[in-house]
């Protein structure tokens, strides 16, 4: 009888429970989306919405396609084209003058303005301000406006001055005052083509296309841009369909898109380089040029590019990619010679000696390992030492140069020139520099003050001369940037992986 | 305590206002100890600034930064500064958002609070349902089945067993969505997850305490008297097996509301225990702090909620409650 009553119970929950999953059934939950409805999965919620503040890759991804910038590269070509200025020309040494184009609106209406656009570069110097974004500014002393022009002042001639103002997003001086900084980065205002409809703490930010873009109508209507960290998850929502795009993902993750017939990898080489770096003040064994050279002679380049880039990354010859204003095209590239390494191992007497590796979760474990395998068959005891990204920075960067022998890292400045490279590695007290060499400060101190292209690439070359003889550092490859998507869209991405909306298309 | 009270109105009266203010103040005791922990160890372990700054920004850039947010002042000004905002409600701005802490938790907070109360009722029900069926037939083909359903849940770790529900359910059948929040449809992956793990420490700990009752003299006297076995259940063995159960399950739901870290990010859950990874990443020190400060003041709130439960539950626990 009681018995009886425990069947009765769990049937009545049965029967509750299995409609209401069926129903689950019969509404997908990856309903069919808006046409023109683009949902696009990052790894991070972006830090701010306002664009004078933070930068990085998934916070740019979203603001950059709420404002425009100053000047836009060719995606292809990669040279300046113009934007929000439709020219520019220099009247001195240290002064810049752009022409503001005529006729943009921002979204609430109110005209953009050479005011708009000087106001937009202050507040960036504005040490009140404290932008993330000074250090990349900081040659500017002054902007004005003159009738319908931009004037940009610098203290000295800045020939990277253009290549940052890339990165530059014009903002509505009007409205940023009235509401101040913090309702502007959560209800922002701008020009570009798309406008801010709403956003969820942590987790997902809406746009939809502006209807008084400037510069026609753009494929994508509506986007939704979501942060979701894990890779294997990005990957996933690809294929429940939960997502159309998917940005910052490894070659792991492509092999297993590429599986899916209804997905495709989207890739590009991008400016961002793999290197290894060299302690040669206190770096034990790494400060004799001949252990540097045999660690270069060292590693296998063709199997960390198939085997562990899976093919997302090209062979450099420096610690530049092609892409960069300063490449060498002439400079041959380190190649794969253990027994030279062998050789210069003994020469240098380190045999079995204990060279330390510097690195962080951050930088791919496998290459870290790959290197340590390459360095141990040629003689060199690799003790690689990981800390989490804070720690390893504090260690790398402590004017101590007490880190160890070698480091891996990543790096790309966004503004495809050398100066943004070669300078803060390896300038003589940089932070991240454990070299010194008066020359090769020289010329890269020249190098930031030369405007003509002619004779800068000549300087460069010098330095990339300085820097193969040297050696303080290695380029390993170029990297790619991965990204996965569906049929629905069309897209090529740029090498400067700007992530502008307005170049994709929709189904 | 003094005993001054008469025994029966004491048992009617579990908790009383002295014994609860003793319990608050050893909470901010507790609460007081945590953060300054927090507050110097996070100071010891890098430099927030070099994490937001560009990658060409000069050591000056560096010093700009840390002057601005304050890391340049000796760590003892930092540290009076901070307890006295603190006193007043304010745990500092975050470094990378720019906006208050308090502001930071509170967005996050109902996405870890729903997600943690989901768990928590899901792995009751499976815990307690099976912890149940499993003593009463003990040796029975259900303990065989059910047991290792049981351990497999507590065997597998979150971030396989969420991309494991997420590739049946999102990828292979579409029934549910793969990751975020959008409605309450998109709880039930997140939660069962989650709930996979509570689930089989509740079992383990009810049958544990049923098989304890079941053989007590008042259960044979019951049986003996008739009791069928729904009747024992619900009447006799619940109230006495309870104050273990609920003990798991209050500090499973500490846990929980601490914010599910690896359930969060593979679920792309805006919750608290996203936020967690990313300032400690960033080195975010005034949202790492207040997180941590409300973890521990849900901790300490669940524990003495608890404790005032175990007197409502059973009578005799409040009697001698003052040296709980």
């Amino acid at each position: 009888m009681r018995a009886k009553r425990l069947r009765a119970a769990v049937a009545a929950a049965l029967a509750v429970a299995v409609p209401t999953l069926a129903a689950c059934g019969i509404h997908p939950a990856t309903a069919e989306r808006d046409p023109g409805t683009l949902v696009i999965d990052t790894a991070n919620y972006p830090s701010t919405l306002d664009p004078g503040k933070q930068y990085d890759s998934d916070t740019y991804a979203v603001y950059r396609n709420i404002f425009d910038q100053l000047l836009r590269r060719d995606p292809r070509t990669h040279a300046l084209v113009p934007w929000i200025a439709t020219s520019w020309r220099q009247t001195d040494a240290t002064t810049w003058r752009f022409a503001i184009r005529p006729g943009v609106r921002f979204s609430d209406g109110s005209p953009l303005t050479a005011a708009d656009a000087a106001f937009s570069v202050n507040r960036i110097l504005d040490k009140k301000f404290a932008s993330q974004q000074f250090a990349n500014f900081s040659m500017i002393s002054r902007a004005t406006a003159d009738g319908g022009d931009l004037v940009i002042h610098t203290a000295q001639p800045a020939p990277t001055l253009l290549t940052y103002l890339t990165t530059l997003s014009v903002v509505p001086e009007r409205y940023v005052r009235k509401v101040g900084d913090e309702k502007f980065a959560a209800r922002p205002i701008g020009s570009g083509a798309y406008v801010f409809v709403s956003a969820t703490a942590g987790s997902q930010v809406e746009l939809r296309a502006n209807p008084l873009w400037w510069h026609g109508r753009p494929s994508v209507r509506a986007a939704v841009f979501r942060a979701v960290p894990n890779v294997a998850s990005r990957v996933v929502d690809l294929q429940s369909r939960k997502a159309d795009l998917a940005t910052g993902l490894t070659p792991d993750a492509a092999d297993q898109i590429k599986r899916d017939p209804r997905l495709a990898v989207l890739s590009t080489p991008t400016e961002r380089i793999a290197y290894l770096a060299f302690n040669t003040i206190k770096g034990g064994p790494a400060n004799d040029p001949r252990v540097r050279r045999a660690v270069a002679a060292a590693i296998d380049y063709r199997a960390l590019i198939e085997n562990l880039q899976r093919g997302y990354a090209r062979p450099i010859n420096s610690l530049l990619t092609p892409l960069a204003f300063g490449y060498d095209t002439k400079l041959p590239a380190a190649g794969y010679d253990p027994a030279a390494a062998r050789r210069l191992v003994a020469e240098a007497g380190a045999k079995g000696a204990t060279v330390v590796m510097a690195t962080s979760p951050s930088f791919n474990p496998q290459i870290v390992q790959a290197i340590q395998a390459d360095l141990a068959a040629v003689g060199l005891k690799v003790q690689i030492r990981s800390t989490d990204q804070p720690t390893y920075l504090k260690k790398v960067q402590d004017p101590g140069h007490d880190w160890g022998s070698i480091r891996f890292g990543r790096w790309s400045c966004s503004c495809l020139d050398a100066d943004g490279v070669i300078y803060p590695l390896f300038h003589t007290g940089g932070i991240w520099s454990s070299y010194t060499s008066p020359s090769f400060d020289r010329l890269v101190e020249q190098a930031r003050r030369v405007i003509d292209p002619k004779r800068r690439g000549a300087l460069y070359d010098q330095a990339f001369q300085v820097l193969a003889r040297d050696l303080p550092g290695l380029g390993l490859f170029q990297d790619y940037a991965i990204y996965g998507a569906n049929a629905r869209v069309s897209w090529t991405p740029d090498a400067q992986e700007s992530f502008f909306l307005d170049t994709m298309k929709v189904r | 305590m003094t005993a001054v009270l008469p025994r029966r109105r004491l048992a009617a009266l579990p908790a009383t206002p002295r014994y609860i203010a003793g319990r608050i103040g050893q909470a901010l005791l507790a609460l007081f100890g945590v953060v300054t922990i927090v507050f110097f160890a996070l100071r010891l372990s890098g430099d927030p600034a070099r994490l937001l700054v560009p990658e060409g920004a000069t050591a000056a850039d560096i010093a700009r930064v840390r002057d601005r947010l304050g890391l340049n002042d000796s760590l003892w000004h930092q540290y009076t500064t901070f307890l006295g905002d603190a006193v007043h409600g304010n745990l500092g701005y975050s470094y990378v958002q720019n906006r208050p802490a308090t502001d930071l938790l509170a967005e996050r907070l109902p996405y870890t609070a729903n997600l943690a109360v989901a768990a928590l009722v899901l792995s009751l029900l499976f815990g307690v349902t099976v912890g149940t069926v499993t003593a009463l037939k003990r040796g029975r083909w259900q303990e065989r089945v059910l047991m290792p359903i049981v351990l497999a849940g507590q065997a597998m770790p979150a971030f396989w067993t969420g991309l494991l529900l997420v590739l049946v359910f999102s990828v292979g059948l579409r029934w549910l969505p793969s990751t975020g929040y959008d409605g309450p449809l998109s709880l039930l992956l997140p939660s069962v997850t989650l709930a996979a793990l509570s689930a089989a420490a509740i079992a383990r700990v009810t049958r544990g305490a049923m098989l304890e009752q079941l053989a007590q003299d008042y259960v044979r006297t019951a049986r003996a008297k008739g009791a069928g076995t729904w009747r024992l259940v619900t009447r006799h063995l619940a109230r006495n097996t309870a104050i273990p159960v609920l003990t798991v399950a209050a500090l499973e739901l500490a846990n929980l509301l601490g914010g599910a870290v690896v359930t969060e990010v593979i679920f792309a859950w805006p919750g608290l225990g996203q936020l967690t990874v990313q300032s400690v990443a960033a080195r975010d020190f005034p949202v790492v702090q207040a997180i941590v400060l409300l973890a521990s003041a849900v901790y300490v709130v669940v524990n003495l909620a608890t404790d005032l439960l175990y007197g409502v539950i059973d009578r005799r626990v409040a009697a001698g409650g003052g040296t709980a």
